[in-house]
């Protein structure tokens, strides 16, 4: 094989890997996506946990959040990938299944991610309601609002708004923790510079095209969020 | 023989499914035999652009399930996960350049060998190692007193040098075992990340197999890298790359001892080797 250049080893000639590399890419954000709305739901109900007035539910969430936050991100995906299956397994033999049972990579990248990322969304989410002012929880309620109508039309806006920028960094975290999902297979970008550069010899460019398509992931997000930020905060008026 | 689309669910799959996916387990009486590789591991096994396979390991797999008649489904997977899934049924057999140990003896059964390259050192050019006594082959099974001696010879000039290695390789083996009293030990996920850092002069020299430093040595950058000692292979060092199968699967496993040896015999594994290798590392025996 004749040597050949950055632009024409990652370009889109015949010998380029620029398609799977951008197929790649959209898997990261596709599993990232997925992580993060899962995360969204598990951390708005360890919010609401961490929150309650019942104690066996606060010690829920706040275990939850604990171990979660405290064990490395790598080992929560192997739990889940290699735990699962096994689990799935057994749970088949016992039904008289016999075979190998599984979830799919992508299923299992996006639980592992939406599992860790919810615990820091949850951290975000009651962050984000405790800073909202009595007075106006106190108000909804003196005029009857019903308690889903407050929540709706009071508590949700609000934590929204003040959410924004801490979901901002714990989507990013999500981004490059899916780049240890390629550990269980799912070719995603990272996982797709490894076979590049094991493939080719070239680890350099891949590592290098990895590096700007997850820095141009990132930064669109950043992007993206300060919009948002500054839509929800529209109307608010801010010490100058 | 149908290469198998070797990248993982991508988006389509990706969105797809929720649900389980229920993959049935081996059928018996093996029709169809699913079989595992790294796919970033050139010349053994290698990714194209478009995703599609190739390497010395895929045209073998294509010859033996020939001879063993049934069809083959190559998938990917990452090294690191290779042993595992294989014990949870993602697979049947193993071929990507997995040499026989004995843990791995352990957990999964082997096939005869169908390679069984030399291993060793390598450094730059320029390196105060490059004169390195030893040369030839060794083998840490039937010359072990000779290995003692080279050890001994080695020791003075490797103390303290710090070596690269591939981590969960019979080379880090073979690297702990025998000089890890003397060498600082460094181990890296793949061969790519260590041969970068002794370019860059982070290592003072490289533990790996032969035919990894033959292709690394083909790239310009790499042109002054020199293999030195003696080409070793046998104990820690595993006695050759073999097909992994699950324990239990012992007819599978005499299958691919069958069909490996038929291809040894009519020469097809050296004229495969030599055409992926540029050496024959058909096993001896």
């Amino acid at each position: 094989m004749t040597p050949i250049g950055f632009f024409e080893i990652v370009g889109f000639g015949e010998r380029g890997w620029g398609p799977a590399l951008l197929l790649a890419t959209s898997v990261t954000l596709a599993v990232a996506v997925c992580g993060f709305l899962v995360g969204s739901v598990l951390g708005a109900l360890a919010a609401a946990a961490k929150l309650s007035r019942s104690r066996l539910a606060a010690t829920i969430g706040d275990t939850y959040t604990t171990v979660l936050r405290g064990i490395p991100d790598l080992l929560v995906i192997y739990l889940f990938y290699f735990g699962g299956s096994l689990a799935l397994t057994n749970l088949g033999r016992m039904l008289g299944y016999d075979g190998f049972l599984g979830l799919p990579v992508f299923v299992t990248g996006a639980l592992a991610i939406g599992v860790v990322n919810g615990a820091y969304q949850a951290e975000v989410f009651r962050g984000a309601y405790l800073s909202l002012s009595k007075g106006e929880l106190e108000a909804a309620r003196s005029v009857g609002m019903s308690r889903a109508l407050m929540f709706r039309r009071i508590v949700v806006p609000q934590v929204m708004r003040y959410a924004i920028p801490g979901l901002g960094n714990v989507w990013q975290l999500a981004l490059k923790e899916s780049a240890l999902i390629s550990v269980i297979g799912l070719v995603e970008l990272l996982r797709q510079a490894q076979i590049g550069a094991g493939s080719t010899r070239q680890p350099f460019y891949f590592f290098l095209a990895a590096a700007i398509l997850y820095l141009a992931l990132t930064t669109i997000s950043t992007i993206a969020f300060q919009k948002a930020e500054n839509r929800a905060m529209r109307g608010v008026r801010r010490a100058a | 023989m149908s290469k198998t689309k070797a990248f993982g669910p991508g988006l389509a799959g990706a969105v797809v499914a929720l649900a389980l996916a229920a993959q049935p387990a081996a059928a018996q009486g093996w029709e169809t035999v699913r079989i595992a590789t790294e796919g970033a591991y050139a010349p053994w096994n290698f990714s194209n652009p478009d995703g599609t396979l190739a390497g010395f390991e895929i045209d073998l797999a294509n010859t033996l399930c020939e001879r063993m008649e049934v069809t083959c489904e190559i998938v990917v997977q990452d090294w690191a996960g290779i042993i595992p899934s294989l014990q949870s049924g993602k697979y049947d057999a193993i071929m990507a350049g997995m040499n026989i140990t004995d843990q791995r003896l352990e957990v999964i059964g082997f096939s005869i060998p169908y390679a069984g390259g030399p291993h060793g050192l390598a450094v730059m050019a320029d390196s105060p190692l490059a004169d390195l006594p030893g040369e030839g082959r060794l083998s840490l099974d039937s010359d072990p007193d000779a290995v003692a001696a080279l050890i001994a010879e080695w020791t003075p000039m490797l103390e303290g040098k710090v070596i690269g290695v591939q981590g969960s390789t019979t080379n880090a083996n073979f690297l702990t075992e025998y000089l890890g009293d003397i060498v600082e030990i460094r181990e890296y996920g793949t061969t790519e990340q260590h041969d970068l850092d002794l370019s860059a002069g982070r290592l003072d020299g490289i533990f790996a197999a032969h035919s990894a430093f033959n292709a690394t040595m083909q790239k310009p950058e790499f042109a002054d890298m020199k293999i030195v000692g003696p080409g070793l292979s046998g104990g820690v060092l595993g006695r050759g790359v073999a097909v992994g199968v699950r324990q239990e699967n012992e007819d599978l496993r005499d299958m691919f001892t069958k069909a490996i040896e038929e291809a040894k015999a009519d020469g097809t594994i050296k004229e495969l080797s030599e055409k992926w290798f540029g050496l024959d590392m058909t096993p001896a025996g």
